[in-house]
């Protein structure tokens, strides 16, 4: 990969990166996400979020250790995403599993079929990277692998929480 | 331990969890949680929830 093909990529990345950031602002201002948490959720919250880091924390240490043990097996910006995927997921399943996942505000409907979209997006994505065998370039997991890594996570979650939902939600009201 | 008596003062006043959330302004689940005794509720929310329901601390929190 040339100079310019890896200026050209970072340069994309910063533009989606920026234009994520925008969208999601917009999404605040505009009362689509709401980030309102009652006193329980907010505890729970913190909970995962010491979860989540120690993920991360733990997901760093060994993705470094790996590559020391046996060469370089992925590029840092897919073991970065990895290891990202790994503390969010472990974030976003303990917030579920503790009914603090939604806003006071969010209903489940909206995002269900936000993950949906999110997860199909970027499997899609992946599988073509995949069918142009772009993931694995000389036996290393390349950054194109970060849509595969996304969707699969996206999708773990969106399974979680539909399990969730089905299982546990219902029977609140019954009691 | 399950608070009883927050749920049947909820049923007598007809409202379910949900309305009772809204009222308090906590989660559906955060209300299922206090009537089962799996979460601790602040002072505040103690409160409001009284309020909401009619009743004093003691008739729906104090363990005597």
């Amino acid at each position: 990969m040339g100079a310019e093909e890896r200026m050209g990529i970072v340069a994309g990345l910063t533009v989606g990166l920026a234009v994520g950031l925008l969208v999601v602002a917009l999404l605040f201002r505009k009362k689509v996400l709401d980030c309102t948490f009652d006193e329980r959720q907010e505890q729970a919250r913190g909970v995962a979020f010491k979860y989540g880091f120690f993920t991360l924390m733990g997901s760093i240490f060994l993705y470094g250790a790996s590559e020391l043990a046996v060469g370089r097996w992925c590029d840092a910006l897919a073991g970065g995403c990895l290891c990202l995927a790994a503390g969010i997921l472990v974030f976003a399943v303990t917030c579920i599993l503790k009914d603090a996942y939604l806003s006071l505000l969010e209903r489940p409907r909206r995002i269900i079929t936000l993950f949906a979209l999110l997860s199909l997006s970027n499997l899609g994505l992946g599988a073509l990277q995949a069918a142009h065998g772009k993931l694995v370039e000389g036996g290393i997991l390349t950054f194109r692998a970060v849509n595969l890594v996304v969707g699969i996570m996206t999708f773990v979650i969106l399974m979680v929480y539909v399990v969730n939902f089905l299982l546990r939600d219902r029977e609140t009201e019954v009691e | 331990m399950k608070n009883l008596r927050l749920k049947s003062a909820r049923a007598a006043m007809d409202m379910s969890q949900q309305q009772l959330a809204d009222a308090v302004g906590v989660s559906r689940q955060t209300i299922n949680a206090i009537e089962k005794g799996d979460y601790n509720p602040t002072i505040k929310l103690c409160v409001a929830i009284c309020r909401t329901l009619g009743k004093t601390l003691d008739e729906l929190f104090w363990d005597a």
